[in-house]
Protein backbone atom coordinates (compact mmCIF):
# COMPACT_ATOMS: atom_id res chain seq x y z
CA UNK A 1 0.00 0.00 0.00
CA UNK A 2 1.29 3.46 -0.88
CA UNK A 3 2.21 5.85 1.89
CA UNK A 4 -0.03 8.69 2.99
CA UNK A 5 0.30 11.62 0.60
CA UNK A 6 0.71 15.12 2.01
CA UNK A 7 0.00 18.32 0.10
CA UNK A 8 1.53 21.46 1.63
CA UNK A 9 -0.96 24.30 1.73
CA UNK A 10 1.21 27.30 2.54
CA UNK A 11 1.56 28.87 -0.91
CA UNK A 12 -1.81 30.54 -0.81
CA UNK A 13 -2.92 33.88 -2.15
CA UNK A 14 -4.80 34.55 1.08
CA UNK A 15 -1.42 35.15 2.75
CA UNK A 16 -0.49 38.83 2.26
CA UNK A 17 3.17 37.95 1.67
CA UNK A 18 2.30 35.48 -1.08
CA UNK A 19 -0.34 37.75 -2.63
CA UNK A 20 2.17 40.56 -2.90
CA UNK A 21 4.87 38.27 -4.27
CA UNK A 22 2.47 36.95 -6.91
CA UNK A 23 1.39 40.44 -7.91
CA UNK A 24 4.98 41.60 -8.23
CA UNK A 25 6.22 38.28 -9.68
CA UNK A 26 8.78 38.21 -6.93
CA UNK A 27 9.99 34.60 -6.59
CA UNK A 28 11.80 34.83 -3.23
CA UNK A 29 8.90 34.75 -0.74
CA UNK A 30 7.27 31.92 -2.70
CA UNK A 31 10.47 29.90 -2.87
CA UNK A 32 11.05 30.46 0.85
CA UNK A 33 7.60 29.10 1.67
CA UNK A 34 8.13 26.18 -0.66
CA UNK A 35 11.50 25.35 0.86
CA UNK A 36 10.25 25.22 4.44
CA UNK A 37 7.44 22.90 3.38
CA UNK A 38 9.67 20.60 1.32
CA UNK A 39 12.16 20.39 4.18
CA UNK A 40 9.33 19.60 6.57
CA UNK A 41 8.42 16.61 4.40
CA UNK A 42 5.51 17.72 2.20
CA UNK A 43 5.19 15.46 -0.86
CA UNK A 44 3.22 17.87 -3.07
CA UNK A 45 3.02 21.66 -2.87
CA UNK A 46 -0.29 23.38 -3.44
CA UNK A 47 -0.03 26.58 -5.49
CA UNK A 48 -3.11 28.69 -4.83
CA UNK A 49 -3.30 31.78 -6.99
CA UNK A 50 -6.89 32.68 -6.05
CA UNK A 51 -9.58 33.25 -8.70
CA UNK A 52 -7.00 35.08 -10.85
CA UNK A 53 -9.60 36.13 -13.40
CA UNK A 54 -7.40 38.81 -14.82
CA UNK A 55 -3.90 37.35 -15.16
CA UNK A 56 -4.19 33.68 -14.15
CA UNK A 57 -3.05 32.37 -17.53
CA UNK A 58 0.18 34.20 -17.07
CA UNK A 59 0.55 33.90 -13.29
CA UNK A 60 0.14 30.13 -12.99
CA UNK A 61 2.84 29.19 -15.55
CA UNK A 62 5.16 31.70 -13.91
CA UNK A 63 4.55 30.14 -10.47
CA UNK A 64 4.96 26.60 -11.82
CA UNK A 65 8.24 27.41 -13.55
CA UNK A 66 9.56 29.37 -10.59
CA UNK A 67 8.92 26.47 -8.22
CA UNK A 68 10.05 23.66 -10.50
CA UNK A 69 13.34 25.34 -11.30
CA UNK A 70 14.11 25.48 -7.60
CA UNK A 71 12.51 22.17 -6.56
CA UNK A 72 12.72 19.78 -9.52
CA UNK A 73 11.84 16.77 -7.33
CA UNK A 74 8.64 18.16 -5.87
CA UNK A 75 5.36 17.76 -7.76
CA UNK A 76 2.75 20.51 -7.65
CA UNK A 77 -0.96 20.88 -7.06
CA UNK A 78 -2.37 23.72 -9.18
CA UNK A 79 -5.08 25.52 -7.26
CA UNK A 80 -7.49 28.02 -8.82
CA UNK A 81 -11.03 28.09 -10.17
CA UNK A 82 -9.68 29.57 -13.40
CA UNK A 83 -9.55 26.67 -15.86
CA UNK A 84 -7.47 28.51 -18.42
CA UNK A 85 -4.90 29.26 -15.73
CA UNK A 86 -4.73 25.56 -14.77
CA UNK A 87 -4.33 24.59 -18.41
CA UNK A 88 -1.56 27.13 -18.93
CA UNK A 89 0.17 25.86 -15.79
CA UNK A 90 0.00 22.21 -16.86
CA UNK A 91 1.43 23.09 -20.27
CA UNK A 92 4.70 24.25 -18.70
CA UNK A 93 4.68 21.66 -15.90
CA UNK A 94 7.58 19.16 -15.85
CA UNK A 95 6.03 15.85 -14.80
CA UNK A 96 9.26 14.09 -13.89
CA UNK A 97 8.55 14.26 -10.11
CA UNK A 98 4.92 13.18 -10.60
CA UNK A 99 1.66 14.14 -12.31
CA UNK A 100 0.25 17.56 -11.55
CA UNK A 101 -2.86 17.63 -9.37
CA UNK A 102 -5.70 19.95 -10.32
CA UNK A 103 -7.32 21.57 -7.29
CA UNK A 104 -10.20 21.22 -7.83
CA UNK A 105 -13.25 19.81 -9.60
CA UNK A 106 -16.71 19.49 -8.08
CA UNK A 107 -20.04 18.07 -9.18
CA UNK A 108 -21.29 21.54 -10.05
CA UNK A 109 -19.84 24.40 -12.06
CA UNK A 110 -16.28 23.02 -11.88
CA UNK A 111 -16.99 19.54 -13.22
CA UNK A 112 -15.20 20.47 -16.46
CA UNK A 113 -11.95 20.22 -14.49
CA UNK A 114 -12.39 16.44 -14.74
CA UNK A 115 -12.21 16.68 -18.53
CA UNK A 116 -9.19 18.89 -18.25
CA UNK A 117 -7.46 16.29 -16.06
CA UNK A 118 -8.32 13.58 -18.58
CA UNK A 119 -7.05 15.65 -21.48
CA UNK A 120 -3.69 16.36 -19.84
CA UNK A 121 -3.23 13.08 -17.93
CA UNK A 122 -3.30 14.92 -14.61
CA UNK A 123 -4.68 14.01 -11.22
CA UNK A 124 -7.55 16.00 -9.80
CA UNK A 125 -9.17 16.65 -6.44
CA UNK A 126 -12.89 15.95 -6.69
CA UNK A 127 -14.92 17.89 -4.17
CA UNK A 128 -18.04 15.93 -3.25
CA UNK A 129 -20.08 19.10 -3.46
CA UNK A 130 -22.19 21.11 -5.86
CA UNK A 131 -23.16 24.34 -4.16
CA UNK A 132 -21.59 24.99 -0.79
CA UNK A 133 -21.21 22.27 1.79
CA UNK A 134 -23.16 19.08 1.08
CA UNK A 135 -26.12 18.58 3.39
CA UNK A 136 -25.45 14.98 4.31
CA UNK A 137 -23.62 11.88 3.17
CA UNK A 138 -26.32 10.94 0.70
CA UNK A 139 -25.45 14.13 -1.13
CA UNK A 140 -21.73 13.55 -0.76
CA UNK A 141 -21.93 10.07 -2.25
CA UNK A 142 -24.22 11.28 -5.02
CA UNK A 143 -21.71 13.98 -6.00
CA UNK A 144 -18.87 11.50 -5.70
CA UNK A 145 -20.70 9.22 -8.12
CA UNK A 146 -21.41 12.09 -10.54
CA UNK A 147 -17.71 12.97 -10.61
CA UNK A 148 -16.81 9.33 -11.13
CA UNK A 149 -19.25 9.00 -14.03
CA UNK A 150 -17.88 12.11 -15.66
CA UNK A 151 -14.38 10.72 -15.26
CA UNK A 152 -15.38 7.40 -16.85
CA UNK A 153 -16.89 9.24 -19.82
CA UNK A 154 -13.79 11.38 -20.19
CA UNK A 155 -11.43 8.40 -19.91
CA UNK A 156 -9.87 9.42 -16.60
CA UNK A 157 -8.97 6.42 -14.43
CA UNK A 158 -10.43 6.60 -10.90
CA UNK A 159 -6.97 6.37 -9.29
CA UNK A 160 -6.30 9.84 -10.69
CA UNK A 161 -9.02 11.38 -8.54
CA UNK A 162 -8.64 12.33 -4.88
CA UNK A 163 -12.18 12.58 -3.54
CA UNK A 164 -12.63 15.31 -0.95
CA UNK A 165 -15.73 14.86 1.23
CA UNK A 166 -15.21 18.42 2.53
CA UNK A 167 -13.85 18.56 6.05
CA UNK A 168 -15.79 20.99 8.22
CA UNK A 169 -14.91 23.15 11.19
CA UNK A 170 -15.21 21.54 14.60
CA UNK A 171 -15.98 24.85 16.25
CA UNK A 172 -19.52 25.29 15.03
CA UNK A 173 -20.07 22.04 13.13
CA UNK A 174 -19.15 19.61 15.83
CA UNK A 175 -22.19 17.46 15.08
CA UNK A 176 -20.99 16.89 11.50
CA UNK A 177 -17.53 15.46 12.27
CA UNK A 178 -18.58 11.82 12.53
CA UNK A 179 -20.52 12.17 9.31
CA UNK A 180 -17.44 13.42 7.46
CA UNK A 181 -15.41 10.50 8.79
CA UNK A 182 -18.18 8.14 7.71
CA UNK A 183 -18.05 9.68 4.22
CA UNK A 184 -14.30 8.97 4.09
CA UNK A 185 -15.09 5.37 5.00
CA UNK A 186 -17.81 5.01 2.38
CA UNK A 187 -15.70 6.51 -0.39
CA UNK A 188 -12.70 4.38 0.61
CA UNK A 189 -14.82 1.26 0.58
CA UNK A 190 -15.52 1.95 -3.08
CA UNK A 191 -11.76 1.58 -3.60
CA UNK A 192 -11.28 5.28 -4.26
CA UNK A 193 -8.60 7.68 -3.02
CA UNK A 194 -9.50 10.48 -0.65
CA UNK A 195 -8.16 13.80 0.56
CA UNK A 196 -9.27 16.85 2.50
CA UNK A 197 -8.16 20.18 3.90
CA UNK A 198 -7.13 19.50 7.49
CA UNK A 199 -6.99 23.16 8.46
CA UNK A 200 -10.73 23.39 7.74
CA UNK A 201 -11.31 21.29 10.84
CA UNK A 202 -9.47 23.59 13.24
CA UNK A 203 -10.42 26.89 11.65
CA UNK A 204 -11.17 29.58 14.23
CA UNK A 205 -9.71 27.61 17.13
CA UNK A 206 -6.89 29.02 19.29
CA UNK A 207 -3.54 28.62 17.58
CA UNK A 208 -2.14 26.32 20.25
CA UNK A 209 -5.00 23.86 19.72
CA UNK A 210 -5.05 23.73 15.94
CA UNK A 211 -2.25 21.22 15.43
CA UNK A 212 -3.68 18.86 18.02
CA UNK A 213 -7.18 18.97 16.59
CA UNK A 214 -5.89 18.41 13.07
CA UNK A 215 -3.59 15.58 14.13
CA UNK A 216 -6.33 13.71 15.98
CA UNK A 217 -8.86 14.22 13.20
CA UNK A 218 -6.28 13.08 10.66
CA UNK A 219 -5.47 9.91 12.62
CA UNK A 220 -9.17 9.08 12.91
CA UNK A 221 -9.72 9.77 9.22
CA UNK A 222 -6.75 7.59 8.25
CA UNK A 223 -8.34 4.71 10.11
CA UNK A 224 -11.45 5.35 7.99
CA UNK A 225 -9.31 5.06 4.87
CA UNK A 226 -8.07 8.59 4.17
CA UNK A 227 -5.13 8.37 1.75
CA UNK A 228 -3.96 11.99 1.59
CA UNK A 229 -4.54 15.43 3.08
CA UNK A 230 -3.86 19.06 2.41
CA UNK A 231 -1.88 20.13 5.45
CA UNK A 232 0.40 22.67 7.03
CA UNK A 233 3.61 20.60 6.95
CA UNK A 234 5.28 22.98 9.39
CA UNK A 235 3.05 21.55 12.06
CA UNK A 236 5.36 18.84 13.33
CA UNK A 237 2.67 17.13 15.35
CA UNK A 238 0.55 16.54 12.24
CA UNK A 239 3.53 15.28 10.26
CA UNK A 240 4.62 12.97 13.08
CA UNK A 241 1.12 11.58 13.48
CA UNK A 242 0.94 10.87 9.74
CA UNK A 243 4.32 9.12 9.80
CA UNK A 244 3.26 7.08 12.80
CA UNK A 245 -0.06 6.18 11.19
CA UNK A 246 1.91 4.90 8.18
CA UNK A 247 3.73 2.53 10.55
CA UNK A 248 0.57 1.31 12.25
CA UNK A 249 -1.01 0.80 8.81
CA UNK A 250 2.14 -1.09 7.75
CA UNK A 251 2.77 1.21 4.85
CA UNK A 252 6.29 1.85 6.09
CA UNK A 253 8.75 -0.43 7.85
CA UNK A 254 9.57 0.51 11.42
CA UNK A 255 13.02 1.80 12.42
CA UNK A 256 13.84 3.79 15.58
CA UNK A 257 14.64 6.88 13.50
CA UNK A 258 11.45 6.77 11.42
CA UNK A 259 10.43 10.32 12.34
CA UNK A 260 13.73 11.67 11.02
CA UNK A 261 13.12 10.47 7.47
CA UNK B 1 -7.36 -14.86 -27.18
CA UNK B 2 -3.70 -15.45 -26.45
CA UNK B 3 -2.66 -15.79 -22.85
CA UNK B 4 -1.05 -12.66 -21.51
CA UNK B 5 1.39 -13.32 -18.75
CA UNK B 6 0.72 -10.99 -15.79
CA UNK B 7 3.76 -9.05 -14.57
CA UNK B 8 4.21 -7.80 -11.03
CA UNK B 9 5.48 -4.25 -11.33
CA UNK B 10 7.11 -2.51 -8.37
CA UNK B 11 7.68 1.17 -7.86
CA UNK B 12 11.02 0.69 -6.12
CA UNK B 13 14.42 -0.24 -7.47
CA UNK B 14 17.61 -1.40 -5.78
CA UNK B 15 20.43 1.12 -5.90
CA UNK B 16 23.26 0.25 -8.27
CA UNK B 17 26.60 0.17 -6.46
CA UNK B 18 29.94 -0.16 -8.24
CA UNK B 19 32.69 -2.08 -6.45
CA UNK B 20 36.23 -1.41 -7.57
CA UNK B 21 36.22 0.16 -11.02
CA UNK B 22 33.45 -1.76 -12.76
CA UNK B 23 31.87 -4.56 -10.72
CA UNK B 24 28.23 -3.53 -10.50
CA UNK B 25 25.75 -4.75 -7.92
CA UNK B 26 21.99 -4.23 -7.68
CA UNK B 27 19.79 -2.24 -10.04
CA UNK B 28 16.93 -4.74 -9.98
CA UNK B 29 13.27 -3.75 -9.74
CA UNK B 30 11.90 -7.28 -9.34
CA UNK B 31 12.19 -10.09 -6.80
CA UNK B 32 15.33 -12.26 -7.14
CA UNK B 33 15.53 -13.94 -10.56
CA UNK B 34 11.98 -12.84 -11.50
CA UNK B 35 13.07 -12.00 -15.02
CA UNK B 36 9.48 -12.53 -16.22
CA UNK B 37 8.38 -9.50 -14.15
CA UNK B 38 10.93 -6.96 -15.32
CA UNK B 39 14.48 -5.74 -14.98
CA UNK B 40 16.71 -8.06 -12.94
CA UNK B 41 19.51 -5.50 -12.84
CA UNK B 42 23.06 -6.82 -12.51
CA UNK B 43 23.47 -10.50 -11.93
CA UNK B 44 24.66 -11.62 -8.49
CA UNK B 45 28.41 -11.90 -8.06
CA UNK B 46 30.71 -14.33 -6.24
CA UNK B 47 33.76 -13.56 -4.15
CA UNK B 48 36.32 -15.96 -2.71
CA UNK B 49 37.44 -15.77 0.89
CA UNK B 50 41.12 -15.71 1.80
CA UNK B 51 42.85 -14.95 5.11
CA UNK B 52 45.84 -12.89 6.09
CA UNK B 53 47.16 -15.84 8.12
CA UNK B 54 47.25 -19.60 7.53
CA UNK B 55 43.67 -20.66 8.29
CA UNK B 56 44.49 -23.55 10.57
CA UNK B 57 40.92 -23.69 11.84
CA UNK B 58 39.55 -24.53 8.38
CA UNK B 59 38.37 -28.09 7.84
CA UNK B 60 40.99 -30.22 6.17
CA UNK B 61 39.23 -30.63 2.83
CA UNK B 62 39.02 -26.95 2.06
CA UNK B 63 42.39 -26.16 3.61
CA UNK B 64 44.11 -28.76 1.45
CA UNK B 65 42.85 -27.04 -1.68
CA UNK B 66 44.93 -23.99 -0.79
CA UNK B 67 47.78 -25.61 1.14
CA UNK B 68 50.50 -24.43 -1.24
CA UNK B 69 49.41 -20.80 -1.23
CA UNK B 70 47.76 -20.19 2.15
CA UNK B 71 50.96 -18.89 3.75
CA UNK B 72 50.88 -15.75 1.61
CA UNK B 73 47.69 -13.76 0.94
CA UNK B 74 49.00 -12.32 -2.34
CA UNK B 75 49.92 -15.76 -3.67
CA UNK B 76 46.58 -17.09 -2.44
CA UNK B 77 44.57 -14.30 -4.05
CA UNK B 78 46.38 -14.66 -7.37
CA UNK B 79 45.91 -18.40 -7.28
CA UNK B 80 42.13 -17.95 -6.78
CA UNK B 81 41.93 -15.26 -9.40
CA UNK B 82 43.76 -17.23 -12.06
CA UNK B 83 42.31 -20.62 -11.33
CA UNK B 84 38.71 -19.91 -10.31
CA UNK B 85 37.93 -16.50 -11.76
CA UNK B 86 35.88 -15.01 -8.89
CA UNK B 87 34.27 -11.57 -9.27
CA UNK B 88 36.08 -10.31 -6.19
CA UNK B 89 38.43 -11.44 -3.43
CA UNK B 90 37.45 -11.13 0.21
CA UNK B 91 40.49 -10.76 2.45
CA UNK B 92 39.59 -11.56 6.05
CA UNK B 93 41.99 -10.13 8.62
CA UNK B 94 41.69 -12.91 11.17
CA UNK B 95 45.27 -12.18 12.18
CA UNK B 96 44.13 -8.90 13.68
CA UNK B 97 42.11 -10.64 16.37
CA UNK B 98 43.34 -9.42 19.79
CA UNK B 99 42.78 -12.94 21.14
CA UNK B 100 45.01 -14.35 18.43
CA UNK B 101 48.01 -12.86 16.67
CA UNK B 102 46.79 -9.31 17.31
CA UNK B 103 48.39 -7.92 14.14
CA UNK B 104 48.49 -4.16 13.99
CA UNK B 105 46.26 -2.10 11.68
CA UNK B 106 49.44 -0.98 9.92
CA UNK B 107 50.44 -4.58 9.16
CA UNK B 108 46.96 -5.26 7.81
CA UNK B 109 47.09 -2.13 5.65
CA UNK B 110 50.40 -3.31 4.23
CA UNK B 111 48.89 -6.67 3.23
CA UNK B 112 45.81 -5.00 1.73
CA UNK B 113 47.95 -2.64 -0.28
CA UNK B 114 50.02 -5.50 -1.70
CA UNK B 115 46.87 -7.33 -2.62
CA UNK B 116 45.43 -4.30 -4.35
CA UNK B 117 48.63 -3.94 -6.36
CA UNK B 118 48.72 -7.58 -7.43
CA UNK B 119 45.10 -8.56 -7.94
CA UNK B 120 42.91 -7.37 -10.78
CA UNK B 121 39.49 -7.98 -9.23
CA UNK B 122 38.18 -5.67 -6.50
CA UNK B 123 38.65 -6.45 -2.82
CA UNK B 124 36.25 -6.87 0.04
CA UNK B 125 38.00 -6.17 3.33
CA UNK B 126 36.64 -8.24 6.21
CA UNK B 127 37.63 -8.04 9.85
CA UNK B 128 37.92 -10.41 12.78
CA UNK B 129 35.47 -11.10 15.63
CA UNK B 130 36.41 -7.91 17.45
CA UNK B 131 34.44 -4.89 16.24
CA UNK B 132 36.54 -2.38 18.13
CA UNK B 133 39.72 -3.68 16.52
CA UNK B 134 38.03 -3.87 13.14
CA UNK B 135 37.28 -0.15 13.25
CA UNK B 136 40.99 0.55 13.70
CA UNK B 137 42.03 -1.94 11.02
CA UNK B 138 39.46 -0.61 8.52
CA UNK B 139 40.57 2.96 9.14
CA UNK B 140 44.20 2.13 8.31
CA UNK B 141 43.36 -0.07 5.34
CA UNK B 142 40.99 2.54 3.89
CA UNK B 143 43.65 5.20 4.38
CA UNK B 144 46.14 3.05 2.47
CA UNK B 145 43.63 2.42 -0.33
CA UNK B 146 41.62 5.62 -0.77
CA UNK B 147 38.83 5.95 -3.35
CA UNK B 148 39.16 2.33 -4.49
CA UNK B 149 35.46 1.55 -4.00
CA UNK B 150 36.45 -1.49 -1.98
CA UNK B 151 33.84 -2.89 0.39
CA UNK B 152 34.57 -2.95 4.13
CA UNK B 153 32.77 -5.74 5.92
CA UNK B 154 31.45 -4.36 8.08
CA UNK B 155 30.06 -1.49 10.11
CA UNK B 156 27.93 -2.68 13.03
CA UNK B 157 25.88 -0.80 15.61
CA UNK B 158 28.85 -0.45 17.97
CA UNK B 159 31.41 0.87 15.46
CA UNK B 160 29.48 2.35 12.54
CA UNK B 161 30.47 5.94 13.36
CA UNK B 162 34.18 5.23 13.27
CA UNK B 163 33.99 2.86 10.30
CA UNK B 164 31.61 5.11 8.37
CA UNK B 165 33.66 8.25 8.99
CA UNK B 166 36.93 6.64 7.85
CA UNK B 167 35.89 4.16 5.17
CA UNK B 168 33.01 6.09 3.62
CA UNK B 169 33.58 9.75 4.33
CA UNK B 170 37.34 10.27 4.59
CA UNK B 171 38.64 7.64 2.17
CA UNK B 172 35.84 7.11 -0.35
CA UNK B 173 35.31 3.38 -0.05
CA UNK B 174 32.12 1.37 0.43
CA UNK B 175 30.60 0.67 3.82
CA UNK B 176 28.77 -2.60 4.45
CA UNK B 177 26.17 -2.10 7.18
CA UNK B 178 25.78 -5.32 9.13
CA UNK B 179 22.87 -6.17 11.39
CA UNK B 180 22.01 -9.47 12.99
CA UNK B 181 18.96 -10.88 11.23
CA UNK B 182 16.54 -8.17 12.33
CA UNK B 183 14.48 -6.26 9.81
CA UNK B 184 14.01 -3.10 11.87
CA UNK B 185 17.63 -2.97 12.99
CA UNK B 186 18.77 -3.40 9.39
CA UNK B 187 16.75 -0.38 8.39
CA UNK B 188 17.85 1.60 11.44
CA UNK B 189 21.55 0.97 10.80
CA UNK B 190 21.16 2.00 7.16
CA UNK B 191 19.52 5.24 8.31
CA UNK B 192 22.31 5.90 10.81
CA UNK B 193 25.02 5.26 8.22
CA UNK B 194 23.23 7.54 5.76
CA UNK B 195 22.95 10.22 8.41
CA UNK B 196 26.75 10.25 8.66
CA UNK B 197 26.67 11.60 5.13
CA UNK B 198 27.38 8.39 3.24
CA UNK B 199 25.55 8.17 -0.08
CA UNK B 200 23.46 5.09 -0.89
CA UNK B 201 25.70 4.36 -3.88
CA UNK B 202 28.58 3.94 -1.42
CA UNK B 203 26.78 1.39 0.73
CA UNK B 204 25.93 -2.28 0.76
CA UNK B 205 24.25 -4.22 3.52
CA UNK B 206 24.77 -7.52 5.29
CA UNK B 207 21.45 -8.30 6.96
CA UNK B 208 23.08 -11.15 8.90
CA UNK B 209 23.86 -14.64 7.70
CA UNK B 210 23.56 -18.18 9.07
CA UNK B 211 24.19 -21.61 7.64
CA UNK B 212 21.24 -23.69 6.48
CA UNK B 213 19.68 -25.39 9.47
CA UNK B 214 20.94 -22.75 11.90
CA UNK B 215 18.12 -20.24 12.01
CA UNK B 216 18.35 -19.93 8.26
CA UNK B 217 14.60 -19.36 7.87
CA UNK B 218 15.00 -16.13 9.85
CA UNK B 219 17.75 -15.03 7.48
CA UNK B 220 15.59 -15.78 4.47
CA UNK B 221 12.41 -14.12 5.75
CA UNK B 222 14.37 -11.06 6.88
CA UNK B 223 15.91 -10.74 3.42
CA UNK B 224 12.56 -11.30 1.71
CA UNK B 225 10.91 -8.59 3.76
CA UNK B 226 13.80 -6.19 3.17
CA UNK B 227 13.39 -6.66 -0.56
CA UNK B 228 9.61 -6.31 -0.42
CA UNK B 229 9.88 -3.06 1.56
CA UNK B 230 12.44 -1.79 -0.94
CA UNK B 231 10.38 -2.70 -4.00
CA UNK B 232 6.74 -2.48 -2.88
CA UNK B 233 6.97 0.42 -0.45
CA UNK B 234 9.83 2.12 -2.30
CA UNK B 235 11.71 2.28 0.98
CA UNK B 236 14.90 4.04 -0.08
CA UNK B 237 16.65 3.15 3.18
CA UNK B 238 16.50 -0.52 2.15
CA UNK B 239 17.17 -0.18 -1.58
CA UNK B 240 20.76 -1.20 -0.92
CA UNK B 241 22.47 -4.26 -2.45
CA UNK B 242 23.00 -7.15 -0.04
CA UNK B 243 26.28 -9.01 0.43
CA UNK B 244 26.23 -12.28 2.33
CA UNK B 245 29.43 -13.82 3.77
CA UNK B 246 28.14 -17.36 3.36
CA UNK B 247 31.46 -19.10 3.94
CA UNK B 248 32.00 -17.40 7.33
CA UNK B 249 28.98 -19.32 8.61
CA UNK B 250 28.73 -22.47 6.57
CA UNK B 251 32.23 -23.79 7.36
CA UNK B 252 31.95 -23.58 11.12
CA UNK B 253 28.88 -25.74 11.73
CA UNK B 254 29.19 -29.37 12.76
CA UNK B 255 28.11 -30.71 9.35
CA UNK B 256 31.20 -29.06 7.89
CA UNK B 257 33.74 -29.70 10.64
CA UNK B 258 32.94 -33.13 12.07
CA UNK B 259 35.67 -35.49 10.78
CA UNK B 260 34.60 -38.53 8.86
CA UNK B 261 36.08 -40.90 11.46
CA UNK B 262 33.68 -39.45 14.06
CA UNK B 263 30.67 -39.38 11.76
CA UNK B 264 31.20 -42.17 9.23
CA UNK B 265 27.48 -42.29 8.42
CA UNK B 266 27.64 -38.66 7.22
CA UNK B 267 30.13 -39.42 4.51
CA UNK B 268 32.97 -37.24 3.21
CA UNK B 269 33.65 -34.20 5.35
CA UNK B 270 34.72 -32.10 2.38
CA UNK B 271 31.56 -32.94 0.43
CA UNK B 272 29.41 -32.04 3.44
CA UNK B 273 31.09 -28.67 3.80
CA UNK B 274 30.62 -27.94 0.12
CA UNK B 275 26.98 -28.99 0.31
CA UNK B 276 26.38 -26.68 3.29
CA UNK B 277 28.07 -23.81 1.50
CA UNK B 278 26.17 -24.28 -1.75
CA UNK B 279 22.79 -24.72 -0.06
CA UNK B 280 23.30 -21.59 2.03
CA UNK B 281 24.45 -19.56 -0.96
CA UNK B 282 21.58 -20.63 -3.19
CA UNK B 283 19.11 -19.89 -0.37
CA UNK B 284 20.32 -16.33 0.15
CA UNK B 285 20.57 -15.70 -3.59
CA UNK B 286 16.93 -16.71 -3.86
CA UNK B 287 16.12 -14.15 -1.19
CA UNK B 288 17.86 -11.23 -2.82
CA UNK B 289 21.60 -11.46 -2.12
CA UNK B 290 23.53 -9.46 -4.73
CA UNK B 291 26.90 -10.90 -3.71
CA UNK B 292 27.99 -14.02 -1.85
CA UNK B 293 31.37 -14.87 -0.36
CA UNK B 294 32.43 -18.51 -0.75
CA UNK B 295 35.43 -20.59 0.22
CA UNK B 296 35.57 -23.85 -1.73
CA UNK B 297 36.31 -23.83 -5.49
CA UNK B 298 33.63 -26.46 -6.07
CA UNK B 299 31.03 -24.20 -4.41
CA UNK B 300 32.15 -21.30 -6.59
CA UNK B 301 31.70 -23.44 -9.68
CA UNK B 302 28.25 -24.73 -8.74
CA UNK B 303 26.91 -21.39 -7.54
CA UNK B 304 28.23 -19.62 -10.63
CA UNK B 305 26.48 -22.20 -12.76
CA UNK B 306 23.27 -21.71 -10.78
CA UNK B 307 23.40 -17.95 -11.32
CA UNK B 308 24.05 -18.37 -15.04
CA UNK B 309 21.19 -20.82 -15.44
CA UNK B 310 18.85 -18.47 -13.61
CA UNK B 311 19.84 -15.34 -15.47
CA UNK B 312 20.68 -16.33 -19.01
Amino acid sequence: MARFLTIGERIHVISPVIRKAMQERNPEPIIARAREQVEAGAHYLDVNIGPADRDGEELMPWAVKTLQEEFPDTPLCLDTANMKAIEAGIKVYDRKPGKPIINSADAGPRIEMINLAAEYDAMVIGLCAKEGIPRDNDERIMYCTEILERAMDAGLAPENILFDPLFVVVKGMQDKQQEVLEAVRQISEMGLLTTGGLSNVSNGCPKELRGLIEAVFCAMAIQCGLTSAIINPLDKLVIDVIKTADLIKERNLYADSYLEL
Amino acid sequence: MAYKMPAQKYSGQIQEVTIGSDLKLGGESVLPFYSFDGDMGNKPVIGMEIWDIIPESWPEGVLNTFKDVADDPVKWAKYCEEKYNPDFICIKFEGANPDGLDKSPEECAEVAKKLAENVKVPLVIAGCQNNEKNAKVFTKVAEALPDKNYVFLSAVESNYKEVGAAVGMAYGNIVAAESSVDLNLAKQLNILVTQLGIKPEKMVMDPGCAAVGYGFEYVVTTMDRIRLAALQQSDTTLQIPMILPVSFESWKVKESIAPEEEMPEWGSQEDRGIAMEISTAVGVLGSGANAVILRHPRSVEVVRNFISEMTE
